[in-house]
């Protein structure tokens, strides 16, 4: 991976980020709803993706369908937009063909887990060097506010009139048992932290899974009296804590929305492009 | 008895500095001895916000009979202040004319010091020189004990440091202090804080008898840690916010999130710049615009490149 020298001031602080060198300006304003924790997620990709030094050109952006998939239309990458549930099926492909190529999917909490889950528990086996971001807004957003698998207890969606009272998916626990090498879950409102995480991600050997918590003002947030953005980011700050506490707190019955923060699970596994290869090499194509 | 219960009143021992720096270590070794000597003691601390930095503060009294537990302000006869603020923050509390003043010259800024949260903004510390302050008082130490420490090979004997100078003023054995140090400390750092302890009862001892003000403070060839004036980034004061207005959906978190409260949204609902002279341009408005549509401009420089 190409490492460039990044122009800092003396604090440190990066002064030659734009992150409109990296999305389509002609596009903007995006399409998203105010104050949708979506567009923070995407700044915080795009802020991962200059902190490497990744060839604009060398980056490849697959997003399924939902108001997560269109964010690859607005990164000046090759973008590719696939079918409901199948954007890690897509890049499975496109990485196995195009091992040279950063191939980094965005992916919803519907998309990922419930028409796609199939393709995270099989993405996270291989083992291959994919970046998947998985943005939990906890509700189909797009097609109007249906419970997700990831919706908490209790809340109301246009499907759980009377409160959600399905079992919650844990994202990160699923991909860490299906085998996934990197596993990280982080807010949007800790910006840098994000942005550290997702470079991170993107750095690791293997099928790296961050599931980046967002909001849904408008669809899921004023059905359930959530308050504006601002309080919406605020709360899941507070009732999510880091990794740390994770421990103590996580039957306290007065979080009942406890998620752990943080990188959850990171091993070295061997990575499936390799293994492909190297066992191509050895025994000749079949043709 | 001791012989020193020659008067009535209680001897009164304030000892002040900052968490995690031993202050109720140093007061509970206080306490024990005086016990052991068969004074009657009090002891009451306030130690809350230590943990966020926050200082921490511990009255000793003890003699013959004892009522009250602390130590009423220009009471105290010994203050013991293991970081030079909070040695300036308690010196009133020391009787005027016959006190004994005993800080380390250790410099501990808090985040709050600076006042300002502007870039390069002044740092407001104490300004006083240990020798300033010396000559304004009846009888002085002040020396870098966690430099003398941290030669020793362990910062967190500082406290022992002045726990020797400590042993001074006081008509205790050497030796029952070092009992009682060596009842306390975790056992692995005895040797440690044995060595700590005789070198700051030596240094107090050779000094004790000193006519010259200056010689009480140590300096030596610890260098006291200085105070910088300002920030340790460039002093550029430049700020610049560039909102898109096109681009603004109105979501109000820049304005909810702004940390000096300088955003608001205007008569269209867009987000402006209301008060640019508090902007202290930490980019939290500019991370958590999802529309992207904030940009913050740190140096002249930048905001000529992308204007």
């Amino acid at each position: 991976m190409s490492q460039t020298k990044i122009k800092c001031d003396a604090t440190g602080e990066d002064l030659a980020f734009n992150p409109m060198e990296y999305l389509r300006e002609g596009l903007f304003p995006h399409f998203l709803c105010p104050g949708c924790g979506h567009g923070i997620a995407l700044r915080a990709m795009v802020w991962a993706v200059h902190e490497l030094g990744i060839d604009k050109n060398k980056l490849a952006i697959v997003c399924g369908i939902g108001c997560s998939g269109r964010l690859g239309a607005y990164v000046d990458a090759n973008t590719f937009h696939t079918t409901h549930g199948r954007p890690l099926a897509y890049a499975t492909g496109l990485k196995l063909a195009r091992p040279d190529l950063h191939v980094i999917v965005i992916t919803g909490d519907g998309d990922c887990l419930a028409i796609g889950g199939n393709h995270l528990i099989h993405a996270s086996r291989r083992n291959l060097d994919i970046t998947c971001l998985m943005l939990n807004n906890e509700v189909y957003g797009m097609t109007g506010g249906q419970v997700s698998p990831t919706t908490s207890a209790d809340r109301y969606t246009t499907t759980t009139p009377l409160g959600n009272t399905e079992a919650v998916f844990d994202a990160c626990k699923l991909a860490e048992a299906a085998g996934a090498s990197f596993v990280g879950r982080e807010l949007t409102i800790q910006t840098p932290s994000l942005k550290n995480m997702i470079r991170d991600a993107i750095k690791h050997k293997g099928f790296s899974f961050v599931e980046i918590m967002s909001d849904c003002t408008e669809v899921f947030g004023r059905k359930n009296d959530l308050g504006n953005s601002a309080e919406m980011i605020l709360t899941q700050k507070s009732t999510m804590r880091p990794d740390s506490y994770g421990g103590n707190i996580v039957d306290e019955p007065f979080r009942p929305n406890f998620l752990p923060t943080g990188v959850l699970a990171q091993t070295d596994r061997a990575e499936y492009g390799e293994t492909y290869r190297a066992a191509h090499r050895a025994k000749g194509s079949a043709k | 008895m001791n012989k020193m219960t020659s008067s009535s009143e209680p001897k009164n021992v304030l000892i002040v500095g900052v968490g995690g720096q031993g202050v109720i270590l140093v007061s509970k070794i206080l306490a024990t001895l005086c016990q052991q000597q068969g004074f009657q003691v009090k002891q009451s601390e306030v130690h809350g916000m230590a943990k966020r930095g926050g200082g921490v503060f511990s009255h000793v009294r003890f003699g013959e009979s004892v009522w009250s537990p602390t130590i009423p302000k220009g009471g105290a006869d010994i203050l013991v202040a293991l970081e030079w603020a909070e040695a300036l923050r308690w010196v009133n509390f020391l009787k005027p004319n016959d006190g004994t003043f005993i800080s380390d010259t250790q410099h501990i800024v808090p985040p709050f010091a600076c006042l300002s949260r502007k870039r390069s903004a002044e740092v407001g510390y104490s300004r006083e020189t240990p020798d300033e302050i010396l000559a304004h008082i009846n009888d002085g130490y002040a020396m870098d004990a966690t430099g003398i420490a941290r030669e020793l090979g362990n910062d967190r004997a500082a406290n022992t440091v002045l726990l020797g100078v400590l042993s001074t003023a006081l008509e205790f054995q050497a030796d029952d202090w070092r009992n009682v140090i060596s009842s306390f400390v975790p056992p692995k750092t005895i040797d440690i804080n044995m060595k700590a302890f005789d070198q700051g009862r030596d240094w107090a001892l050779k000094v004790k008898d000193s006519p010259d003000d200056a010689a009480r403070h140590l300096r030596s060839e610890h260098a006291v840690p200085t105070v910088p004036t300002k920030a340790p980034y460039d002093a550029h004061d430049f700020v610049h916010l560039d909102i898109n207005p096109a681009w603004c959906k109105s979501c109000d978190i820049c304005v909810k999130m702004c940390p000096e409260r300088c955003l608001q949204l205007d008569e269209n609902l867009k987000a402006i710049l209301s008060a640019p002279d508090r902007c202290t341009g930490c980019r939290i408005c500019e991370w958590l615009c999802p529309d992207l549509a904030i940009t913050v401009y740190r140096t002249p420089e930048a905001a000529a490149a992308c204007a």
